[in-house]
């Protein structure tokens, strides 16, 4: 099978307030199509993890290969077009820009990326929409949905550049069981079908057990996987 | 669309009243610099139309020689020379061939006009009231080509005095102070003791007060017969040029050719040239600093707006948007803020130069308050309002550029 992810001895420490070292040398990988949750302990180092995975924070030690990139030590300004092809990132709040429309939303990493024209990209969102279950909101400011519509938009969002990667901080955290499971059954999809790599953080024992592997973090080093 | 400019406008129009507060700002720094600028233009102008109606760009007349020549040559060492009351002595007195000189004078494609005057010391009496003054005799169309004295006539026409031959024209001082007016007669004694009497027939006011105290003018054929000159004589040839601030080109080439003392105005007046300069100066600190408060205001408000969007950069940032987009999305605000400003600015500038120039205020030949219209004042104006609004912009948008993400994020 196809690496997509390889993490090798990542350690992440804090300096403020005291030097605290959150991550003890974290190494694994990831293969194509795999669907993996990481659980853990509040406080075990998850969503530092993820970050250090989305290439947003560059702040560690070890190495990290995405794609059969090196992306340690890689300038921000290449990383952030990396991201914008390569990973879609759902954040454990779901944070959405308030002032642009639902659709533009999702549409934004798109655009940012310019590969496809603008109705495709349209139509393209609109599907994600559908079937997130968000219908009929596409053109109301993104701030007037509800939380657990907003979450389910930041999905859609995270989806639109077909990513190798998808990331996803609590990516259910906010939803009811029926869009949990709806989400579950996407992700699901998407790794068989379309052989897209997942990897979320999540705190729910039955999205976590039918995943094809959990990662089990604690203070900061991998105990089970 | 470009996507970082419709991130930018969004962010924009989404909060119309912090919009306008900016752009207000903007469109006062600029109409204040237009008006400022032009103001100061139009007071220039108008000084310098009161400086050149008593005084042409070049004059030329008879000048004492400058350099006195030994009236012995020197010899040995030790005789001793001694010049008891040595004396200078002026062989010929104004211009003898005036017409040779205006030939050469009109032969410069620079020059725009010229005129012959005679300038004499006179005393004008009416009744027991005496005064001394300047009278000038003039060549009358000349005149007015070049100093524009029909334009400071308060009463009676100038080229009157074209038609009689004892006719005169008075400085407003001067006739209030003997007491005539339009249709009296005064009398002039000249320096000889020559008497002869003139009937009023105009009355001017250039705004140079010492002019209007003290001149008076008859025209050229008059003031020969008065000082018994021959045909060709003047005392003074006064020429005009296209641009007067270039003035000593022509005046250095013209000396060369005419064998009297050619003088350009600036040799003496320099307190002038930089007198306007400082007017300018003042205009050009006092608007700019407007300008910069302005970009105070810009920049207040687009570091609020950043201060406010700091999640969104973080996500913005996070779906691959890099430090150059975030600039853009930022900067791009700000320009529009400035050019709107701008446009707005320079409409409300023309409008108070529109109204101010109703405001009644005598100065020159200006009846209401001088402000000049002119071009430069607008692309001045919009050029440094862009450079303020950059500045004051790309600050805020550099700050959006270095957040970082995961600092944000993380909540
Ligand atoms: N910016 C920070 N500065 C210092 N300590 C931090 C910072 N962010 C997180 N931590 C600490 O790192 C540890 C791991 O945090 P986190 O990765 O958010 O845990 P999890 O997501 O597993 O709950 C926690 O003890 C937290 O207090
Ligand atoms: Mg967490």
């Amino acid at each position: 099978m196809e690496k997509v992810l390889s993490v090798n001895n990542v350690v992440k420490s804090f300096h403020q307030p005291e030097d605290f070292q959150v991550l003890k040398g974290v190494d694994f990988e990831v293969e194509k199509g795999e669907f993996v949750s990481i659980v853990g302990k509040s406080g075990s180092g998850k969503s530092t993890l993820l970050y250090i995975l989305s290439t947003m924070d560059t702040d560690y030690d070890g190495s990290i290969t995405i794609n059969g990139n090196n992306v340690t030590g890689v300038k921000q300004n290449k990383l952030a077009a990396f991201r914008n092809e390569h990973i879609g990132f759902v954040f454990q709040f779901h944070f959405l820009l308030p002032e642009f429309s639902v659709i533009d939303n999702v549409m934004l990493p798109a655009l940012k990326w310019g590969k496809k024209p603008i109705d495709v990209l349209r139509e393209r969102a609109r599907e994600l929409l559908r079937m997130l279950d968000v219908t009929g909101q596409e053109e109301k400011k993104a701030s007037l949905l509800s939380g657990g519509q907003q979450q389910r938009v930041a999905i859609a969002r995270a989806l639109i550049n077909d990513p190798t990667i998808i990331m996803g901080d609590e990516p259910t955290g906010n939803l009811d069981s029926k869009n949990t499971k709806n989400v579950f059954r996407i992700f699901r999809e998407l790794s068989r079908e379309q052989g897209q790599t997942i990897i979320t953080v999540t705190h729910d024992n039955d999205f976590a057990s039918n995943c094809d592997r959990v990662i089990e973090l604690k203070d900061g080093q991998i105990v089970n996987q | 669309m470009n996507t970082n400019n419709k991130i930018a406008w969004t962010h924009l129009t989404s909060k119309i009243q912090q919009l306008v507060v900016a752009v207000l700002s903007v469109t006062f720094g600029i109409s204040m610099y237009i008006f400022m600028n032009g103001f100061v233009g139009g007071i220039n102008t108008a000084f310098d139309d009161i400086t050149f109606s008593t005084m042409a760009h070049i004059r030329v007349y008879n000048d004492l020689p400058n350099d006195e020549p030994s009236l012995i040559p020197h010899t040995t060492n030790d005789t001793i020379q001694f010049i008891h009351n040595a004396r200078h002595i002026k062989y010929t007195e104004g211009i003898k061939n005036a017409q040779k000189i205006i030939q050469i004078a009109k032969g410069f494609t620079q020059v725009t006009a010229v005129t012959e005057q005679i300038n004499q010391n006179v005393f004008f009496r009416n009744g027991i009231t005496k005064v001394s003054g300047n009278l000038s005799g003039i060549d009358v169309e000349n005149e007015d080509k070049v100093f524009g004295i029909s334009k400071y006539m308060l009463k009676g026409h100038i080229y009157d005095l074209e038609k009689r031959n004892d006719g005169i024209v008075l400085g407003s001082g001067l006739a209030q102070s003997i007491c005539v007016n339009v249709g009296d007669n005064v009398t002039l004694t000249t320096a000889d003791g020559t008497h002869k009497s003139f009937k009023v027939l105009g009355i001017f006011e250039s705004g140079a007060s010492a002019t209007d105290k003290s001149k008076a003018m008859i025209s050229i054929r008059s003031a020969r017969q008065l000082f018994s000159k021959n045909a060709s004589y003047a005392s003074d040839i006064q020429i005009n040029v296209r641009d007067y601030n270039k003035v000593e080109k022509v005046s250095t080439k013209m000396a060369k050719m005419i064998p009297y003392k050619v003088e350009s105005w600036k040799e003496g007046n320099s307190q002038l040239e930089s007198s306007s300069m400082l007017r300018n100066i003042l205009a050009m600190v006092i608007s700019i600093s407007i300008l910069t408060v302005a970009g105070f205001g810009i920049y207040n408000i687009m570091n609020m707006t950043v201060n406010e969007k700091m999640r969104e950069i973080a996500i913005l940032k996070a779906m691959g948007f890099n430090g150059k987009d975030i600039v853009h999305i930022f900067l791009m605000q700000s320009l529009c803020i400035g050019i709107i400003g701008g446009a707005v600015g320079m409409g409300l500038g023309s409008l108070i130069i529109y109204i101010v120039r109703q405001i009644p205020y005598k100065i020159a030949s200006f009846t209401s308050l001088p402000v000049a219209f002119r071009l430069i004042d607008y692309i001045m104006a919009f050029f440094f309002g862009l450079i303020v609004t950059i500045i004051a912009g790309y600050l805020p948008a550099r700050k959006a550029s270095r957040i970082d993400p995961v600092e944000i994020l993380r909540g």
